[in-house]
């Protein structure tokens, strides 16, 4: 299975990351020298935006990797507007956790700490502002840590969102606790037992309902939260999670899955809340891994399936924005990554402003000449 | 799904159904750019890059490709009489006719005179004139002709084509009557002489079989009407108990449940069915009597070594073992097979070759313990059965001959011959050839024969029915001497 498994890992080298076997990437050819820390695309939205980290802990059940840990700690990360615009950054990650993240995806173009130097947008513990805000919970890939989704969490909370992201311990390659702890991969040891994925995304549903449960005491800020206005969006088998999740909590009324393959059972009565399925040209509709096809079917409400065309696996994530300064070439074909983001961004924040702020988007109805990249699916996207 | 039983010939589908998923859970990766993965047209044929993309109709060309790739790639490719093989093709592809009522009077063989070009080229020419005249039968003629290509060679050679998952497949399902029994799906697809009497229910997974309300030790009587056992050798109808998708034909079972002599029938409709995610794991652990090390591994699959190794570490924390029982009944083996094989004897003996890879002349490489992993240092007994296939019959043999531990259970699967390579067809196939084959420690063979345990214990109806594990029992017995 060993090389099954590792050939697939062609063309985005943090996709490789899961692979039991590190192949070298086809197209990711290094470059000699990487540029300097990489700076995430400013957000696009009204608001400063402020960020906080929370640490929870659910004593209520055990921690389904690490069997001798009796609950399952979380990290949650926090964005939000803002009332100041001035003030410290917040660190994307430390040292040591980008080290952990790029020695586990097997990248050595650049010193495993570079990473940390990452410059954010968000200032840190700043003092939120707004009320009645509308929640946005995001989940990420499986290994990565949270922080590879600052771009849009950022672009969220410039907009008016809070957003929960949250690090789903042992599922990613480094979570640092407040004592100092790292979690790693432990979920990693397993991630190619039959039912592996449907068991995963059935533990993020329950950490997602525990961090709904918690905002309200965990967070001064959490009383500008709207409560009957959550969302989730999660890319790859976060975003599985985003319908898991929703099967099992019904304050969860809007959910987008980013290019994940769909490991949630869907009841053959169907699901009928407000779901999108946006993804690269791997999740065309007949494709070899048909997940979306078969979940599409049970989607009763409101639908859409887009797909991206010159995106790929990552090209919903920051890694693309990190690419210079990890050394690594983009691969041939695949969007530049700044395109990628603004097109993440907007039809994510089309679906939330639709659905959770009532804003009919013209964008998600028929294909738009300013982003000619998406393809309406299945109608319009039959592979060729 | 037969997946997790044992045995590469059936596993092979099976696995790749699996594997689909899986690629995308943890690689996510892209398909690689396309025209990539189709331009092995003709006779060139190369390890699969990546998931591969749908599959297409099986046509003479890719017959011809998979024949080139069997002579230029198979252990013994070089020195074959490959008429034998064109021979075996024909054949079927006459019975495939006949069987459709369309026997044809061009439907002769060809001459073929030992070389290798012209044979094909003779061949093809009356292939295509048959098949012309039964466009209608195209698909299936070319199927049946490939399948019986590649049966001609040992039995670790395979062709994984028609690989569908069904619609409504989710991560974790199975596809069945939802039981397994004692003779397991890789014997009943092929290994079918070492199976003994009576066939009995040994799991009851979910399904049809949940349903009817099966129970472990539920004497299988008859199937579709006919006896599993004739005289004592088992007779192909055991095959139905696992249905592969699309099949769906309904199963009659007769059963027999021995505790209350109740005789009864059941129609089983193959389907869909959710599996406990928990019970899915390849690598379970848990501690024994205060001090064994009791570790589950349904699989050998990459880094379960470790996984393995880990279990028993954490269960040794704070505490002193008093031996390791590695249950390995069941356990097939799904790629990366003699490195995890060899990496867990590691932790066992040290300054030890474990197996040999030989090429058809006889080169052997010796595959040696890799004494950086710590020895464990415990008692070890190792639980085996017919399932135990490929790498896990490496490990027991390894085991066995070494005087690492004890095997307890019954004889292992004999489906060891050596590491296999896939191969991409154009079709999106993957034809599936080993290159070497395997010897025990002792440079005995394995394969066919199986590794015979230090203590033959086999499981009854009546253990079964009653949740006994007297091979565990006998396991525990012997740690605690």
């Amino acid at each position: 299975m060993r090389h099954l498994l590792g050939v697939a890992a062609g063309l985005a080298l943090l996709a490789a990351s899961a692979c039991s076997a590190p192949t070298p990437p086809r197209a990711a050819a290094v470059s000699p020298t990487p540029a300097g820390p990489a700076t995430l695309p400013a957000p696009t939205g009204p608001h400063p935006v402020g960020t906080t980290v929370l640490y929870l802990k659910d004593t209520s059940r055990p921690d389904p990797w690490n069997l001798d840990a009796k609950a399952r700690e979380l990290k949650v990360t926090l964005w939000y507007p803002a009332k100041q615009r001035d003030g410290q950054r917040a660190p994307y990650m430390t040292p040591k956790e980008s080290e952990l993240l790029l020695r586990g995806t097997g990248i050595a173009s650049a010193p495993y700490d570079t990473l940390s130097k990452t410059r954010t947008n968000a200032i840190k513990d700043a003092e939120p502002a707004g009320k009645t805000l509308p929640l946005v919970v995001l989940s990420p890939g499986f290994t990565k840590p949270m922080s590879t989704l600052t771009s849009l969490a950022e672009d969220l909370a410039g907009r008016g969102y809070v957003v929960a992201g949250i690090d789903h311990t042992y599922e990613s390659y480094a979570t640092t606790f407040p004592d100092g702890r790292i979690a790693e991969c432990l979920a990693c040891d397993s991630n190619s037992d039959p039912g592996f994925g449907a068991g995963l995304v059935q533990g993020r549903a329950a950490d997602v309902s525990f961090v709904l449960d918690q905002l309200p005491s965990k967070w001064d800020g959490s009383s500008r939260i709207d409560r009957s206005r959550i969302a989730m969006a999660g890319q790859s088998i976060g975003g599985s999670s985003a319908m898991a999740t929703m099967l099992e909590d019904p304050r969860v009324r809007a959910g987008i899955d980013i290019d994940g393959t769909a490991y949630a059972r869907i009841p053959k009565s169907g699901f009928s809340r407000p779901f999108m399925f946006l993804g690269s040209a791997q999740h065309i509709s007949g494709g070899s891994a048909p997940t979306w096809d078969r979940d599409w079917r049970l989607l009763t409400g409101w639908k859409r399936w887009i797909v991206l065309s010159g995106t790929e696996h990552q090209s919903f994530t920051d890694t693309p924005l990190l690419a210079d300064a990890l050394g690594i070439t983009p691969t041939a074909g695949v969007l530049p990554a700044a395109r990628a983001a603004e097109l993440t961004r907007t039809y994510v924040a089309a679906f939330l402003d639709q659905h959770l702020k009532s804003q009919r988007q013209s964008l998600l109805d028929k294909p738009s000449s300013r982003y000619p990249e998406a393809k309406f699916c299945p109608a319009t996207c039959a592979p060729s | 799904m037969t997946a997790f039983t044992a045995g590469v010939r059936t596993a092979t589908a099976a696995l790749a159904l699996l594997l689909t998923p899986l690629l995308m859970t943890a690689c996510t990766a892209p398909a690689p750019p396309r025209g990539e993965t189709s331009t092995a047209a003709g006779t060139v044929c190369a390890p699969p890059q990546g998931a591969p993309g749908k599959e297409s109709a099986t046509t003479i060309d890719v017959i011809e490709q998979a024949y080139s790739c069997i002579l230029g790639n198979y252990h013994s490719g070089a020195t074959l009489d490959a008429r034998s093989l064109l021979a075996a093709g024909f054949a079927a592809l006459t019975q495939e006719l006949n069987r459709n009522g369309r026997d044809l009077p061009e439907a002769a063989a060809p001459a073929l005179n030992g070389d290798r070009k012209a044979d094909w080229a003779a061949f093809e020419t009356v292939y295509r004139k048959i098949t012309d005249q039964v466009p209608d039968l195209r698909d299936k003629l070319a199927v049946a002709t490939l399948e019986a290509i590649v049966a001609a060679l040992d039995h670790h050679a395979s062709w994984a084509h028609d690989v569908q998952q069904p619609p409504d497949y989710y991560d974790g399902d199975g596809y069945g009557l939802g039981l397994e029994a004692n003779v397991n799906a890789s014997q009943a697809d092929g290994n079918l002489d070492a199976a003994v009497p009576p066939l009995f229910v040994t799991s009851v997974q979910g399904g049809a079989a949940q349903a009817a309300g099966l129970r472990p030790g539920d004497v299988i009587e008859s199937i579709n009407g006919s006896a599993p056992f004739i005289d004592h050798k088992a007779t192909p109808a055991i095959a139905a108990l696992y249905p592969q998708y699309p099949q769906a034909r309904p199963v009659r079972l007769r059963l027999l449940r021995q505790g209350s002599g109740r005789r009864w029938s059941v129609t089983l409709k193959p389907g869909l069915y959710q599996r406990d995610l928990a019970a899915l794991q390849v690598v379970r652990s848990k501690l024994l009597d205060d001090d064994i090390a009791y570790v589950r591994v349904t699989g050998f699959v990459p880094d379960s070594a470790d996984r393995i190794l880990r279990a028993i570490s954490r269960l040794r924390q704070g505490r002193t073992l008093s031996g390791v029982v590695l249950d390995l009944r069941g356990a097939s083996s799904s790629g990366g097979g003699s490195t995890e094989a060899t990496r867990l004897l590691s932790a066992f003996a040290h300054g030890k070759v474990t197996a040999y890879h030989c090429t058809a002349d006889d080169t052997c490489q010796s595959l040696r313990t890799d004494d950086t992993v710590v020895l464990l240092g415990l008692p070890l007994v190792v639980l085996t059965d017919r399932g135990c296939a490929s790498a896990c019959e490496h490990f027991a043999s390894a085991v066995k001959d070494l005087r690492a531990g004890l095997l307890v259970g019954t004889r292992t699967a004999g489906m060891i011959s050596g590491p296999a390579q896939p191969y991409l067809l154009a079709d999106n196939t993957i034809l599936s050839l080993p290159d070497k084959h395997h010897l025990g420690p002792n440079r005995e063979v394995v394969d066919q024969i199986g590794v015979p345990p230090d203590h033959h214990v086999p499981l009854t109806p009546a253990d079964a029915a009653a949740g006994h594990d007297p091979a565990l029992a006998k396991a525990l017995t012997l740690l605690h001497k």
